[in-house]
């Protein structure tokens, strides 16, 4: 097996170094450039003195630098540290002082790095990606892409084991948590995804997935990984350019969460586009409902229509449901990947039979090493070498996985997996709010959608919309609540944990 | 009330939470500063047809249509004018 994945792009690069590897608006960046721009990365870092396993962290928009940080900081032997670019400081703060980063490769136009640069002076060492009249720093991108890299051996990773990246999943001040993925871990997914959507060096992807994601993550590296192209668009809002851009580049696969099916089917006439050079689309991030895809499918019928389910914690894929399968068991998410085992476990943590409702337990791996400096939270979610999901489900007598809900309070809004205490912490903190409790309320087109239910101090005046501004200013966008209600108290257990059935 | 005061007080108050004027500029585009995203868009054009009594087609949900205070004026403005 390959070691890692800068090996992974080593081999590609042999074999195609004149392909195209990303285009993103009028730039298109073959293999050849892609490695020798990720290589001056990790010249520039081992010039740096980067000690191996060192944190670089990377806060910048889809784009052909993200990826070619990404894979510098592997080249040099460092971690990358993908931060979500919608998150405010005090988010990206906790995620960078708890990775312990000492290096951050940013946009220069971030909104929040003034403050950054501010929080962390010299503790943290910044090179600027683009220029800004606003803040400076000794270390430019320009400078490092312009460097000869003539002399640099990508190091042997001789322990598989070794941390390759860290995803952060939630914010929570006094609980970040970090999940912490092997070379093996992202290898051996890879492998696996590979080996069912069958992706060669001739398909074209166009990928509105954040790379700081799970998901994202993982259709880059896997179309790095056979030669295939990468077509980066950044958001689904104006869903006929997406189209419009899936037919001027003949893609042949496209990746979405429910809410980006849910898009396309409502906001544009699909039958109007030629798509015909679609080969495949997936689906993950949550149930997408069935007449959704249905609908998809009596409007491009020639392609193959993968659902999937996973989690950062599996460094991405569990389950498919083979396309050939998909109305036989709609509603599923399918069967383990290749080098996967899913149980469904009792609240004993034992195994039950088909049909009984449980707990999905996965071992491989793709599992991930733990939580970064968390030992306390690892050792609830990986028990005898299995991951607790925290889903629940049952499996048929053919061995099909069907999702029946979840058994944490996480809020599921789009692609996004939100702890409501994040939110909760951030609204406790305006001095009017007694108590409050978020939960998730069904959506048409998200899932669910956030209500922040508050209980006002005696005698204090509150406006939602000071509750949406307080929270705007310190979470990204898609976690400020929706829907606020104010009620004279919040129903609890006798224990005094509050009853989040109730208030949906 | 105009159409750019009614789209402002609009966005300032669903997207922004605040009344301040200067927080939206009627250029700014939603998208590159992430003002509004793909879901808030649809409140958008919900909005654009509750309030100004004409459907927005799937082939006009585009930037030139959508995309800044400016934009959807012009927009509203044309549409209306073609009644």
């Amino acid at each position: 097996m390959v070691q890692s994945l800068i090996h992974m792009l080593q081999r590609t690069v042999q074999k195609v170094p004149n392909a195209e590897a990303i285009i993103y608006g009028k730039t298109r960046v073959s293999y050849e450039q892609l490695w020798s721009i990720s290589i001056s990365v990790a010249c520039f870092l081992s010039e740096q003195a980067l000690k191996k396993s060192e944190r670089i962290a990377i806060l910048i928009e889809n784009s052909p630098e993200y990826v070619e940080i990404y894979y510098g900081a592997q080249a040099a032997g460092g971690v990358a540290v993908g931060l979500n670019t919608a998150a405010k400081a005090r988010d990206l703060e906790t995620w960078i002082r708890h990775s312990g980063a000492t290096w951050l490769f940013a946009n220069a136009h971030h909104p929040e790095l003034p403050r950054l640069m501010q929080t962390f002076g010299k503790e943290l060492k910044i090179v600027l990606i683009g220029e800004s009249n606003k803040i400076q720093s000794e270390y430019n991108w320009k400078n490092i892409v312009n460097s000869t890299n003539e002399e640099f051996d990508i190091p042997n990773i001789t322990n598989s084991n070794d941390v390759a990246t860290i995803i952060y999943t939630s914010g929570t001040t006094g609980n970040p948590k970090g999940v912490t993925l092997s070379h093996k871990n992202l290898v051996s997914n890879i492998q696996s995804i590979l080996s069912y959507l069958k992706l060669t060096e001739k398909d074209r992807i166009l990928n509105v997935l954040p790379f700081y994601y799970t998901y994202g993550n993982s259709v880059l590296h896997t179309h790095l990984a056979v030669g295939g192209s990468i077509v980066l668009e950044n958001s689904m809002m104006y869903p006929n350019r997406i189209l419009e851009k899936m037919v001027s580049e003949n893609v042949s696969g496209f990746s979405g969460v429910p809410s980006t099916f849910s898009l396309l089917l409502g906001r544009t006439n699909l039958s109007e586009y030629d798509l015909s050079s679609v080969r495949y689309m997936t689906q993950a991030g949550g149930p997408m409902p069935p007449a959704n895809i249905k609908q998809l499918l009596d409007e491009l019928p020639h392609i193959q229509f993968f659902v999937m389910y996973g989690q950062t914690e599996a460094s991405a894929r569990l389950t498919y449901l083979p396309p050939e399968k998909l109305f036989e068991k709609l509603g599923s998410v399918g069967i383990p990947i290749d080098g996967v085992t899913i149980e469904i476990h009792d609240e004993h943590d034992k195994p039950v039979d088909a049909g009984v409702k449980g707990e999905i337990c996965a071992h491989g791996d793709n599992i991930m090493l733990g939580y970064w400096k968390d030992p306390e939270s690892t050792n609830q979610v990986i028990i005898n070498g299995w991951l607790h999901t925290g889903d629940l489900a049952h499996m048929d007598s053919d061995g099909f996985i069907y999702i029946d809900g979840r058994s944490s309070d996480m809020i599921k809004s789009g692609a996004n997996r939100i702890s409501p205490k994040e939110i909760e912490e951030v609204i406790a903190e305006l001095h009017n709010v007694q108590e409050v409790a978020v939960i998730g309320v069904p959506d048409d087109i998200l899932g669910e959608v956030i209500k922040a239910v508050i209980v006002k101090r005696p005698g204090e005046y509150l406006e939602s919309r000071e509750v949406q501004a307080y929270c705007k200013s310190n979470l990204p966008d898609y976690k400020v609540p929706k829907i606020i209600e104010f009620l004279d108290e919040v129903p609890k257990t006798a224990s005094g944990k509050i009853k989040r059935y109730q208030l949906k | 009330m105009t159409i750019e005061k009614q789209l402002r007080d609009y966005i300032l108050e669903n997207f922004l939470f605040t009344d301040d004027q200067s927080a939206l500029n009627n250029d700014d585009s939603f998208l590159d500063k992430g003002i509004i995203d793909s879901t808030g868009i649809l409140e958008v054009i919900y909005f654009i047809e509750e309030e100004f009594a004409f459907k927005v087609g799937d082939e006009e949900m585009i930037p030139e249509n959508l995309d800044s205070v400016n934009n959807i004026v012009n927009f509203i403005q044309q549409k209306q004018n073609a009644i």
